[in-house]
């Protein structure tokens, strides 16, 4: 069978799900999408209008305005890493979205990757994780292999925290050799120099394919400040550094333009110089659509309480094009759903973790509970992963896991080395890999299903999303093992002694609960990107299509030739 | 062209498909309810399908048994007839992707027709007036209010997602569009996740008038002139002709044309249908919708024009080309289609199922010619689980009065018995001063007291 044998998954919600139940789901969601809109914003209003309106008076644009400029009217801009070094103070100062907007953005029909440097904070210097961020970008569009293009205004490290972002192993230089191995790998990096480039700021744009400056950039490894003479000479940085130089004297440049504007324009042409996007072709003939079942009841499908479940059949309903979808091995691992489907026409695998009690002859009343793996699921995974590799079909895993199986069965039936055999083929699969925390991302169970560890090109989060080794309570019982007995009680009958230890498990499980916060995650850029449930699959969208932009930059196979059929035709049924 | 072709439909429809693919030899699998199982009518298939049990829902809108129906009986084709799930994109699109060619239009072209905005602003920029209202999707209630006072009330307020009515109110006033428009707002952000809105004039009355259009699928289309469907009762039609005697030679021209030009440039695939409401005062002929579909009235355009339309769609869905070209097309004669249900116009058109004891419509009383389309045979039962359509008579002569008498005569002469047929109300219809003189609209049944 050749053809991918697509059939209706999901039903309407009111089949499954009460109006009573949908509406308080969508309610508690509505109350943590709404913190993230609003942290969004603050994030986005970079250090204020003060700073804004400086920008103005040079006669420049914010970078916000810039990406504005560059970005498709009506396309949507998939800002990554925004939540980075939120929550976090260098002495009195804050550095939202660690000064650099980092972005999948359509520019002339085609998705880059913008890496912009915020001038409204700090003159779009480099903070602590500023060029781990900006080196994730990269990585992203390398993995994609899209357009880079760089909106260059940066006045080099901060310097009072200078031995947190330039020595590392990723420090600030790292970002020139993100640049090299990207432009060894033929992907095109365009740089648009606005202002201040100094040190850093002015190696990042040369090594970009076309480097353009604007009247008032000017790229230098040293700025004037640190020439000696340069006050009498009355020399400048525009001076030393400026278009007069690069372009016409050194060859640092390519042309020079006005302003912004101009730069902006310029960069767009650029752009759309560079080949068709391949992403019709490889949707065989067929259409984009949305999903049947509509995409905001996302939002009301969770329940609040993290212990409970629902049917993660009706999360994919609602993320593939007309709520059609192939599963694939639906009889074995029933713990595990994975499949394919179209993501505005174009073919992606799910991995997902079924929640509830799936049927276990050998479980209790013939049931075992889901939501952890265990040896048909693993094996079912890796070899969907392996075959998904083979055929080019960019995996989109959707977490919601607590874990591996434990205990004597499970390690006599070998669940290290069937995990490490999933670990290997993630660790080894080429094919774009995208990483959803829906909710629980927890234990061995993260590292299984491609958390950010192995790689995946992007990993988002959801304001639900617990990330952990284990839950709170669970590494209470750990960390106090030699107090409780068999089933997990204190041992002790003294009093005072079980006071105390009944506070230190509370502690030990507040904390954790407090670690599981996925702005603290994204923070310290455990995650990529938080994103609303219901804005999942518009974010999938733009995930497939970066997949299948670029052809011949991957294998891609035909749907006639996918090894999922193989696999597909000798797990089939008999009879 | 395909060897094998599967009806997803039931009686008159099913078996009208199924004679174009005899005609074209293409082999037939119709598939079946248990209620139809064994049916007369069944038995022009070469092969049928049971499916599932008598409701719709068990059978004919099971999607996926439809699919696996086709694809187990090596189908290369899948013909939906109208109804049941003739407009449904997301079956389109599972038939496209198991192999099994939909006879229509692409699923992405009925989804853009399906939706209110999408279907007008494609149309808008095609040359097709719309019903005066908003341009575009409402940004407040202060643009409503604008909106209103300058259309005039009484206007409609709609949600651009969904349908079933919900997000949709009529305005008599200000204060009805102020207190309306965010109550169906937020009706529309319930039900759909989208609360936007638009505005249209509410026009009563008029005239429907539809055009029939078929296109290649990449870009050339061509049109079978119109037809009037005024005669209708609840919006169920009743009564269809062809030309419509509303309009001059002239305006026929310039609508079919632009009607065409309309399909063309969206690259529409096979058969489908452009209709049209004839403003009350001043006549002006908005877009009302398109199918993307056959139409049960096609047989007046057929007798018309001498195009076989189902074997039409069939060549386009086999990747073929248009059968012929505008200049081709001529219109020859006029032709009425009464549609006969199985229900009691005596007693609020309550369906009548039953065992049908006598069916005998003659086929030669008049100047004209007569075609009946009829799935039903003497002694045959009618379910009570679908449409109570059994037959659509149809009479095509020289002139317009001509093929009146026809069918005034052939009614007449008709025997149907067993069930309560609408007979009486098409004789009733027929011969009164409005119907005959050509002047009626879509408010009243002209002859039929209400």
């Amino acid at each position: 069978m050749a053809h991918v044998p697509l059939s209706p998954i999901g039903r309407p919600r009111d089949a499954f799900l009460d109006e009573a139940s949908f509406g308080r789901y969508r309610e508690a969601m509505a109350e943590r999408t709404g913190t993230l809109e609003q942290r969004r914003d603050e994030i986005a209003a970079g250090w204020g209008d003060k700073y804004v309106q400086r920008v103005h008076q040079k006669g420049k644009r914010t970078a916000r305005e810039r990406i504005e400029a560059l970005r498709d009217e009506g396309t949507p801009l998939r800002e990554v890493g925004t939540f980075v070094n939120h929550g976090v103070s260098f002495g009195k100062l804050k550095s939202p979205a660690a000064g650099v907007v980092t972005a999948f953005c359509q520019v002339a029909g085609r998705w880059t990757m913008v890496i912009a440097n915020d001038n409204t904070v700090a003159s779009g210097s480099w903070w602590p994780q500023t060029p781990e961020k900006i080196e994730r970008a990269q990585e992203m569009a390398l993995r994609l292999r899209i357009p880079v293009v760089y909106l260059v205004d940066c006045s080099g490290l901060f310097l009072p925290e200078q031995s947190r972002s330039f020595p590392g192993r990723t420090g600030a230089g790292h970002i020139f050799k993100k640049n090299s191995e990207l432009s060894a790998h033929g992907v095109p990096q365009i740089a648009g120099v606005f202002g201040d480039c100094i040190a850093g700021g002015g190696y990042m744009p040369i090594i970009s394919d076309r480097v353009v400056m604007t009247e008032q950039a000017y790229m230098v490894i040293a700025g004037a400040a640190l020439i000696k003479g340069a006050k009498s000479q009355h020399l400048s940085s525009l001076d030393i550094g400026g278009p007069e130089v690069h372009v016409h004297q050194s060859g640092c440049a390519d042309a020079r333009v006005p302003d912004d504007d101009a730069a902006l324009a310029l960069i767009r042409r650029e752009v759309e110089k560079l080949s068709t996007p391949a992403v019709d072709f490889y949707r065989h003939d067929a259409d984009g659509a949305d999903p049947f079942f509509p995409a905001f009841e996302l939002d009301g499908l969770f329940p609040p309480d993290h212990r409970m479940t629902y049917e993660v059949e009706e999360v994919l309903a609602r993320l593939v094009d007309r709520s059609l979808f192939w599963e694939v091995l639906p009889d074995r691992g029933k713990e595990m759903v994975v499949g394919v489907g179209r993501v505005n026409g174009l073919y992606m695998g799910f991995v997902a973790n079924r929640q509830g009690l799936i049927e276990d002859p050998d479980g209790r009343d013939g049931k075992k509970p889901s939501g952890i793996l265990y040896r048909e699921g693993i094996a079912k995974v890796s070899a969907f992963s392996r075959a998904c590799n083979d055929d080019g079909i960019p995996i989109v895993w959707l977490q919601d896991i607590s874990g591996f199986d434990i205990g004597v069965d499970a390690e006599r039936q070998g669940l290290l080395g069937y995990g490490s055999s999933l670990i290997y083929t993630n660790s080894t699969n080429d094919v774009p890999m995208f990483t959803v925390l829906l909710r629980k991302a927890s234990g061995a169970g993260y590292y299984a299903m491609a958390g950010l560890p192995y790689e995946p090109v992007v990993q988002l989060s959801t304001p639900m999303t617990r990330q952990s080794v284990m839950e709170g309570r669970t590494l209470a019982i750990a960390a106090f093992n030699t107090k409780l007995d068999d089933d997990f009680e204190i041992v002790t009958e003294d009093p005072d002694e079980r006071a105390e230890i009944e506070k230190g498990m509370a502690e030990t499980e507040a904390r954790i609960e407090g670690d599981m916060d996925p702005y603290k995650a994204a923070s310290q850029m455990d995650t990529d990107e938080i994103v609303e449930p219901s804005e999942l699959r518009a974010w999938l969208e733009t995930l497939a299509e970066a997949a299948y932009q670029s052809s011949g930059s991957r294998r891609i196979k035909n749907p006639r030739i996918w090894s999922l059929h193989d696999l597909a035709a000798l797990t089939e049924v008999r009879g | 062209m395909f060897r094998k072709l599967l009806i997803a439909n039931r009686g008159e429809v099913a078996v009208r498909i199924a004679k174009a693919a005899h005609d074209a030899g293409i082999a037939t699998v119709g598939v079946v309810s248990s209620a139809d199982l064994g049916a007369p009518w069944t038995e022009v298939m070469d092969e049928t399908v049971c499916i599932g049990g008598p409701s719709p829902k068990e059978s004919y809108l099971r999607m996926d048994a439809v699919v696996q129906a086709a694809v187990q009986t090596g189908c290369a084709a899948l013909h939906p007839g109208w109804g049941f799930l003739a407009e449904n994109a997301r079956f389109a699109a599972l038939c496209e992707q198991n192999g099994v060619t939909f006879v229509g239009p692409r699923p992405a072209t009925m989804d853009r027709m399906g939706l209110k905005w999408p279907a007008k602003v494609a149309m808008r920029a095609a040359g097709l007036d719309l019903t005066p209202g908003s341009d575009g999707l409402l940004n407040d209630v202060e643009e409503a209010v604008a909106v209103a006072e300058s259309t005039g009330y009484p206007v409609i307020l709609k949600a651009d997602a969904g349908g079933g009515g919900r997000g949709m109110r009529i305005c008599r006033s200000e204060a009805d569009v102020r207190e309306a428009f965010p109550s169906a707002r937020a009706e529309a952000i319930a039900a759909f996740g989208n609360g936007a809105l638009f505005l249209e004039s509410y026009v009563t009355g008029g005239r429907h008038i539809e055009v029939q259009v078929i296109g290649d699928g990449v870009g050339g289309a061509v049109h079978l002139y119109e037809r009037e469907c005024s005669i209708q009762r609840n919006h169920q039609k009743l009564i269809e002709e062809s030309p419509s005697p509303a309009l001059t030679a002239e305006q026929r021209e310039e609508l079919g044309a632009r009607a065409a030009n309309a399909a063309a440039s969206i690259a529409y695939a096979g058969a489908g249908t452009i209709e049209f409401l004839a403003d009350p005062d001043s006549g002006r002929l908005s877009f009302m919708e398109m199918n993307t579909r056959l139409q049960v009235e096609h047989p007046v355009t057929e007798l018309v024009t001498g195009v076989d339309i189902v074997r039409e769609q069939l060549r386009i869905a086999a990747g073929g080309a248009l059968g012929f070209t505008q200049d081709g097309v001529a219109l020859e004669g006029h032709a009425i289609e009464c549609r006969i249900n199985a229900e009691d116009p005596s007693d609020g058109f309550r369906p009548t199922p039953g065992t049908i004891t006598t069916f005998d419509v003659p086929h030669d009383r008049g100047p004209g010619r007569v075609r009946v389309d009829s799935h039903v045979t003497a002694g045959e039962t009618v379910p009570p689980y679908y449409d109570s359509l059994i037959a659509k008579i149809i009479t095509h002569a020289a002139s317009r009065d001509e093929a009146i008498e026809t069918m005034v005569r052939t009614l007449e002469g008709a025997r149907i018995e067993g069930v309560a047929t609408t007979i009486p109300l098409h004789l009733a219809v027929l011969a009164s001063d409005e119907f005959r003189s050509g002047e009626y609209d879509t408010k009243s049944i002209p002859g039929w007291p209400t």
